[in-house]
């Protein structure tokens, strides 16, 4: 483990003496009657990679372009270093954007486009040349420099569409899914470059995904956002193993979901009697109170085929596999525990396929340690 | 053995359709362009003469297997030589000239508001482009006269306005002219404009404000460039039948407004001189195929560029 200053500088969240980067405070955005972004407040530290992540229609969009300033907020005021910058035109922030359909010039070459924004600010020929050359060059697409974008593939003009919202370097870098556009083998590669990229060059990146896998891939910390407010702000990994509602288990990854009622509790432990008739140990991390209705989420990953199994077992279920989904490294078994519910539950395939021992119509017994899952409520 | 039969089989008639989808154009073209080309062509090469049709034939037999050709350049001459004809092309094409500019100007505004408008209102504001159509286009410029001569309605109404005390002279002027113009050909500049404009993508827009660049010059530098194949199919569709036109200067038009197209039915059905007016006809054709043919290479250059 790190000492607690270098975490400090790698989680500036952590400290609680860190100033934000971006301040997002408050935030309303409604288009009509509807609210698209409602009372978000969000704090952003330099150098992050941060991914607002959710379904189509959630105000991730809406957010990232009140970012941009492409549109103003109904409420609330946006902070980028420390500035107001609620009121200032897109035209006029340090902050850069890349759009989903990249929006390159089509009468523009690869060269003219990225150096349109240098234009902007009357930047002298020469520097002009220079920084042009700079972006191609970190982008690797010096040799398309003459082209036109049509003239490129995909992943070209997503290269042209970065080097461009780079080359004015600005404070901050606005992705609206970035990766959006590229087919699944080119977006893995992507991936990486882009966070490599990021490192390399220290400007903050903040990023709209509806894909969880790139948010989890990608980003120092990841909002959940849906129905226009955020739910969850969090590293990847908090998210996925400590989600604090059903819709971010539900959202990111398999999860299993048990509906109960608390029973007993004795400090972070607490007894659980799921609808399913059977008993649930688990660590609480919020304590809820006796006769709570909650919700145990636990993750396919983390069930285990039970050896002793007992009729009245604490965490442990039975049921009959219905339904495999092979996918090579793993395997993913549905299993019908009760006529409402089926368990999901994912083996790494140790032995080849034909040698595994759960088969179609077969009964297995499941089981999970108290730690491996989190109890919710809402 | 049958696949390959099949094959030259698909191969022949793969080309007889490249045949009939190439000439089908062509065979249009022959029919309705070459072919009164080359009639008018041939009266223009004729001389006048009291007969029905009034021009003398080009060829004659005159001794037994001697076919004698007689080509009559002297309307050519004349048409060239005469500064009445030549003051005429030019004012034609000065007239076309200025109201393309006027329907440019007033129609792209217009344009770009058609296309950025909501898509239910778009519907309603092109229907009102389009709905001048329905009347005939003679009796619209003859509604022209009733605005603008001297107790017309623009006078009566600019009079009891008090912002006149004498009524304009606008009717048989070339303003009259103007004004014809630009109203009746305006909706030829707007709807292949706002063809092109509702392609446009917005988002550009948004980036090259993103990018730093103030809403203005962000038309300029990105909505002006990529419309310009719109521009250059409107301003055709405006100057080329314009250069040409004859309602319009005849009925607004003073006794003096020298246009081509009215010159061209004087010769033809007042002077009886088909000749004349063929060359005429023929010269006319000339002039405006050299900016067709400009505007062409430059809408291909551009085209190129086109998404």
């Amino acid at each position: 483990m790190a000492n607690p200053a270098e975490r400090r500088k790698l989680e500036p969240w952590q400290d609680p003496k860190a100033a934000p980067y971006v301040r997002i405070d408050h935030v309303t955005k409604k288009f009509g009657d509807v609210y698209a972004v409602d009372d978000v407040s969000l704090d952003i530290f330099q150098g992050e990679f941060f991914s607002l992540l959710g379904s189509s229609g959630c105000g991730k969009s809406t957010l990232l372009r009140m970012l941009a300033g492409l549109e103003r907020p109904s409420a609330g005021r946006i902070y980028i270093d420390g500035a107001d910058v609620t009121d200032i035109p897109a035209y006029s922030r340090p902050v850069n954007m890349m759009f989903q359909s990249y929006a390159l010039f089509p009468h523009m070459t690869v060269e003219q486009n990225v150096e349109f924004g240098l234009k902007q600010d009357r930047m002298p020929r020469k520097e002009r040349a220079e920084r042009v050359g700079e972006m191609l060059a970190l982008l690797q697409i010096s040799e398309l420099r003459r082209r036109k974008p049509d003239q490129l593939s995909g992943g070209q003009r997503q290269r042209v569409a970065l080097a461009r919202t780079l080359a004015k370097h600005p404070k901050l870098l606005l992705l609206d899914e970035p990766l959006g556009a590229l087919d699944k083998r080119l977006r893995e590669s992507a991936q990486f470059e882009l966070v490599n990229l990021q490192e390399r060059i220290g400007i903050t990146f903040v990023t709209v995904t509806h894909d969880q896998e790139e948010a989890m891939t990608m980003s120092t910390r990841i909002a959940v956002m849906n129905a226009g407010q955020i739910l969850q702000v969090d590293t990847p990994t908090a998210i996925y193993e400590y989600p604090e509602y059903r819709f971010v288990a539900d959202f990111i990854g398999l999860v299993n979901l048990f509906d109960g009622r608390v029973v007993e509790t004795q400090d972070d432990q607490v007894l659980i009697e799921s609808s399913l008739g059977r008993r649930m140990h688990m660590r609480d991390l919020h304590p809820h109170a006796i006769g709570t209705p909650v919700t145990v989420a636990i993750r396919p990953e983390k069930l285990q085929i039970c050896a002793t199994y007992q009729e009245n077992g604490i965490n442990q279920v039975k049921g009959v596999v219905e339904d495999i989904a092979y996918l090579g490294d793993v395997s993913i078994y549905r299993v019908r525990v009760s006529p409402e519910m089926l368990v999901e539950m994912t083996l790494t395939n140790v032995h080849p396929r034909t040698e595994q021992a759960l088969t179609w119509g077969q009964e297995v017994a499941m089981e999970w340690s108290p730690t491996s899952g989190v109890v919710l409520t809402e | 053995m049958i696949q390959e039969l099949f094959k030259r089989l698909h191969l022949r008639d793969r080309q007889l359709a490249r045949v009939v989808n190439i000439g089908t154009p062509y065979l249009w073209l022959g029919l309705f362009f070459l072919a009164p080309f080359a009639i008018v062509l041939h009266i223009s090469l004729a001389e006048t003469a009291l007969a029905q049709p009034p021009y003398t034939s080009l060829w004659e037999w005159v001794d037994e297997g001697v076919l004698q050709v007689r080509l009559n350049l002297h309307n050519f001459v004349t048409v060239f030589t005469d500064e009445l004809y030549l003051a005429a092309f030019l004012n034609s094409l000065w007239v076309a000239l200025v109201c393309t500019i006027l329907c440019l100007l007033i129609g792209y505004p217009m344009a770009y508001a058609i296309a950025t408008a909501p898509e239910r209102r778009r519907v309603i504001l092109l229907m009102l482009i389009i709905l001048p159509f329905w009347t005939s286009f003679l009796i619209r410029v003859y509604a022209w006269i009733g605005i603008l001569k001297p107790n017309g309605l623009l006078n009566n109404l600019l009079l009891s306005l008090g912002l006149i005390d004498q009524p304009l002279t606008i009717l048989h002027t070339q303003t009259a002219i103007y004004i014809g113009v630009v109203y009746s050909y305006l909706p030829f500049m707007i709807l292949p404009l706002f063809a092109n404009l509702t392609r446009l993508d917005f988002s550009l827009l948004e980036a090259a404000a993103d990018l730093g660049c103030r809403p203005f010059k962000a038309f300029l530098k990105v909505t002006l460039p990529l419309s310009l194949p719109g521009i250059v199919a409107g301003s055709m569709l405006v100057f080329i039948p314009v250069v040409g036109e004859f309602v319009i200067p005849d009925l607004l038009g003073g006794p003096d407004s020298l246009m081509i197209g009215k010159m061209l039915w004087t010769e033809f059905f007042s002077n009886k001189d088909w000749p004349l007016a063929a060359a005429l006809a023929i010269c006319l054709l000339g002039v405006l195929v050299v900016p067709f043919v400009m505007m062409q290479r430059l809408e291909h250059r551009i085209g190129g560029d086109e998404l």
